[in-house]
């Protein structure tokens, strides 16, 4: 019952302030408290894609504004009864977020600043469209023939209670979306999208509901937002003001959070509309501004991350002296190597002309580990790249269980059975490490329900000996514990391939022992393994089969020992004079 | 926070202005007694349209110490409840209800700028209130009964204003028969120059070219070449603020300088000391110059002003429209709590409608649609790096005539 809390809190507030209006409160009262609803819907639904997935829009004003004009022109010119065009206003929205998310999501180079700058650009594009068109056309729309019709209490108030079910339905929406695995999966993108895709998040389908949903929001508000204002014109609608305090909003009540942009409104809202006095009007301005600065300065998180902070640190207990896994008892015995998983079949890549991978063929069987090894620059990372989705092959097929992976997105191939760790381990820096253990039992082939998700990264934390450390933040980790954090995700993924890309490299001698120790557990447990090294000590002990890349041709497969000691694969690592 | 006016704060303030209060008054003994009567409004104090906000602070802060060295209004001291609407309209709305249902305000005096005059039209329709504001650009905009501008341009401005100017250019010596007409998108300023095309239309000027641009222009250099290549009599730019400069900055880099050209609502001072605006048209109600200051009342206000806006920093210290209407708005309650001796907004807007009120603009009307009556709008001109009245020939200051190049 507990975790539902906040939503029966949420609803109990929403309807003692539904309720207000019958009380006939002065006029002020109700605009006062819609200007806050208002900006807690505009700046939690922002959230809801820009705090979430950590794509930061500067163009929430277009949405808004698409929602402004829906409804200006429905309820005005065409007679569209006022309440008809609110959720029509959100649909406007929703469309042109969804049009223009389709084709942005999928170029990768367009997140960080680079989606920021396209998304301010939407904004004075539809500005621009909406001024020289019908729509508007420059002279802004008057809506003083509007009819508002009469909730209850008196017109005045179906402004109120729209502009509460908008932020209601805001604040709700953004509360489900953090518990869902859609939110899960919208905070692995926001941290490394690469990997989450990889994990098993399907990055491009999530981003287009956030973005759709954020849009949907915006647009009802800036609906209603239209009658309130009544006299609709692109200098206002479009201004740069929306999206800043949009976005400072946000920032300051900690945009990773439901709550935090509503917090961050009252505050800004609260703050900015008490300095309204007459004779102190530009003194009043800067002691906001000065009031912004200090606490961006001293609460970088916002409001709700400090608190989250605060909560993890009286969560997690000392660090443990001992981070070495325990012998936990292998789950299942040992098997012979059987049929084939994983059929490489002349798989080729090139970069700008560069031949990364020549037509590489290569099988990996049921139950084994395979050594994959090579000199630096030889292809094995770009193997791993390509098996797990990361890359597109040019040429050739990738057959995994009968299934061509080679046109498969990250994320389906994840789902089908296939996981992969990081030589330089890429955990979900803001996520705890429970939470990202968990994410991969979610999103892998295990598909697991968060309940079960989080019980089995507890097992698999236990298993991997960090347990103790599931509250903890990724960055509170040695190298070695984060690289047994690579490891328990993985486990938890359900995987039946996994890829091990150079797990061993920068542990210590002894740390090395008790990753050999575990990736043969791993093993044990019913994984088929390909262990990408440089360290031959390593392979030599662990690997069943090896296979030899060198400029992204095979040039030897094989037992370990007798491999190695052919003179191919001799010159490949110690250069043509030794062969 | 408002300002206290008739309290001891405003007393203290008093004594401070008080050599130019004699100057204001004539007799500066407070004969005002009782409860305030309280008039609220907003301004926009801050935000992107402070600077013009500011002027109306001024003129309000004048008014009211008038007021209260004479009688105040029906024998009370009056006290001017402002509140900064930050340039949103908005958060107009919201300050004007809170004016009428928590401050209980007697009175309202209107805010600044079109979106926040809608606003507070809206509120005072809603609570039944009387309703005067100072310079609303969109007349067949205002809808409400009760509500009263103080910037007289007429109910069809779009036809009126470029009417004058272009019968003003006609007798001039150098006639103009082309007419170029670019013009921002800018509401109050586009709907206006929408009308002159018909006008020049049909006062026989042949249109050879008409541009739209957007608000928020910078770069004038496209529009400047089209301009010089239409090479037109008269050059109408639809523009406010500094468009009308950047334009013509625009246009001395092609070497072109318009023969006749008029900008709607330009920032004064930048374009009267533009070294390429000579000739620069526009139009007022006032100015800081005869006849308007042969009243003696105007004069006084027109030199307060020219003090207080010194003393804040101003960029442009003379009054001209926006201060001049500011000024008028004020006249208008004055007059009708004067004579009807009562602060009820019916009986207030009832003699508003049925009487003439004497500002400092001129003799107001109100009972034509939207309750606007003449256009007092008459055309100036920057002459020697000053705005002097041109047109018509009785409003022109002394010696002045249209200079045509």
């Amino acid at each position: 019952m507990r975790r539902y809390l906040p939503a029966g809190v949420l609803t109990g507030v929403a309807l003692a302030l539904a309720g207000l209006p019958l009380a006939h409160p002065p006029a002020f009262v109700e605009s006062i408290l819609y200007l806050v609803f208002f900006w807690i819907a505009l700046a939690t639904s922002w959230t809801i894609l820009s705090g979430y997935s950590g794509y930061f829009s500067f163009g929430h004003g277009a949405f808004f504004g698409a929602g402004m004009y829906t409804t200006a022109n429905l309820a005005g010119p065409l007679g569209v009864p006022f309440l008809w065009t609110v959720p029509a206003a959100g649909c406007a929205a929703l469309l042109l977020g969804l049009s223009i998310g389709a084709v942005v999501f999928r170029v990768r180079r367009l997140r960080g600043e680079l989606f920021a700058l396209l998304s301010l650009a939407v904004t004075f594009v539809l500005a621009t469209i909406v001024l020289n068109t019908r729509l508007d056309g420059g002279p802004g729309v008057y809506l003083s023939g509007v009819k508002l019709p009469k909730l209850y209490a008196s017109p005045a108030s179906t402004i109120y209670l729209l502009g509460l079910s908008v932020a209601f339905a805001s604040l709700i929406a953004a509360w489900l979306m953090r518990r869902s695995k859609l939110g899960r999966g919208l905070f692995a993108i926001s941290d490394d999208e690469d990997v989450a895709e990889v994990m098993g998040v399907p990055t491009f389908g999530y981003k287009l509901a956030a973005f759709g949903l954020s849009c949907f929001l915006a647009g009802a508000a800036g609906g209603v937002h239209a009658i309130f204002v009544f006299y609709v014109t692109v200098a206002e609608t479009f201004s740069i003001t929306v999206p800043l305090y949009v976005v400072l909003m946000g920032v300051l009540g900690g945009a990773r959070h439901w709550i935090g942009p509503a917090i961050g409104a009252v505050f800004i809202i609260g703050v900015t509309y008490s300095f309204v006095g007459g004779d102190w009007a530009l003194a009043g301005r800067a002691a906001v501004g000065l009031i912004f600065i200090l606490a961006i300065l001293f609460l970088p998180q916002g409001v709700m991350g400090l608190v989250a902070t605060k909560c993890r640190r009286r969560r997690a207990p000392p660090e443990a002296a001992a981070t070495t896994a325990p012998a936990l008892p292998v789950v299942r015995t040992l098997l012979p190597p059987g049929p084939v998983l994983l059929s490489c079949e002349d798989v080729q890549l090139a970069f700008r002309g560069v031949r990364a991978l020549a037509g590489v063929s290569l099988d990996v069987r049921e139950g084994e580990i395979l050594g994959l090894v090579g000199p630096n620059g030889s292809g094995k990372s770009t193997l791993t790249n390509v098996i797990s989705g990361y890359y597109r092959p040019d040429a050739g097929r990738i057959l995994f269980r009968g299934k061509d992976l080679a046109r498969e997105p990250g994320h389906r191939i994840a789902r089908l059975g296939v996981a992969r760790t990081y030589q330089i381990p890429r955990p979900f820096a803001r996520l705890s490490v429970g939470e990202n253990v968990a994410l991969s039992a979610m999103f892998g082939a295990a598909g697991l329900d968060r309940e079960a998700a989080e019980r089995r990264a507890r097992e698999c934390l236990d298993f991997v000996g960090l347990g103790d450390r599931a509250d903890a933040l990724p960055t509170a980790l040695n190298l070695h514990q984060r690289k047994f954090l690579e490891l328990a995700r993985v486990l938890a993924s359900g995987a039946r391939l996994i890829l091990l890309d150079e797990v061993l490299a920068g542990l210590a001698p002894s740390e090395i022992d008790n990753a050999l120790d575990l990736v043969r557990r791993i093993r044990a447990n019913g994984a088929t393994i390909v262990f990408i090294e440089h360290n031959m000590r390593a392979v030599l002990a662990l690997a069943d089969r090896v296979v030899v890349l060198n400029y992204g041709q095979l040039i030897a497969a094989g037992l370990p020992h007798e491999v190695m000691r052919q003179p191919e694969v001799v010159a490949a690592y110690l250069g043509g004079a030794h062969a | 926070m408002t300002i206290e006016i008739g309290s001891r704060r405003g007393f203290v303030a008093m004594l401070l202005g008080g050599a130019m209060g004699l100057a204001l008054t004539g007799a500066a003994i407070a004969q005002t007694s009782g409860q305030p009567v309280r008039v609220g409004g907003t301004l926009a104090l801050t935000g992107p349209l402070a600077a013009t906000g500011m002027v109306h602070k001024i003129v309000g802060e004048i008014y009211v110490e008038q007021l209260n060295k004479k009688k105040g209004l029906l024998g009370r001291p009056v006290e001017w409840v402002l509140l900064d609407d930050q340039s949103k309209p908005d958060l107009a709305r919201t300050l004007y209800e809170k004016l009428v249902t928590v401050d209980k305000v007697d009175l309202l005096i209107g805010p600044y700028a079109t979106g926040a005059i809608l606003s507070a039209m809206a509120v005072a329709e809603r609570q039944g209130k009387l309703l005067v504001h100072h310079t609303f650009g969109i007349p067949n905009l205002a809808k409400y009964d009760a509500q009263f501008p103080a910037w007289h341009m007429g109910p069809v401005p779009e036809k009126t204003v470029a009417g004058l100017l272009i019968d003003a250019l006609a007798a001039s010596e150098k006639p103009p028969k082309t007419i170029a007409i670019v013009t921002s998108k800018f509401p109050s300023v586009h709907f206006l120059a929408v009308g002159a095309r018909d006008v020049a239309k049909a006062k026989g000027l042949t249109e050879v070219l008409y541009l739209e641009f957007e608000f928020g222009t910078k770069d004038f250099g496209p529009i400047a070449a089209r301009v010089r290549e239409a090479n037109a009599d008269f050059l109408y730019m639809g523009s406010i603020g500094l468009e009308g400069v950047q334009l013509l900055e625009a246009l001395k880099k092609l070497g072109y300088s318009p023969r006749h050209h008029y900008y709607t609502y330009p920032a004064p001072g930048p374009m009267a000391l533009s070294p390429d605006a000579a000739g620069a048209l526009s139009t007022t109600v006032f100015e800081d110059q005869p006849p308007f200051t042969n009243n003696p009342g105007a004069a006084a206000f027109a030199k307060a002003y020219k003090e207080r806006a010194e003393k804040a920093g101003l960029p442009y210290t003379l009054a001209d429209v926006q201060g001049g209407a500011s000024y008028a708005a004020w006249q208008i309650l004055e007059a009708a709590v004067n004579a009807t001796k009562s602060l009820d907004d019916k009986k207030l807007a009832a003699w508003i409608h049925a009487n003439k009120v004497d500002t400092i603009t001129g003799k107001l009307r109100f009972n034509e649609m939207g309750n606007y009556g003449d256009d007092l709008s008459k055309v100036k001109q920057v002459q020697n790096g000053k705005w002097v009245v041109v047109w018509p020939k009785e409003a022109a200051a002394p010696g002045a005539k249209l200079i045509a190049r």
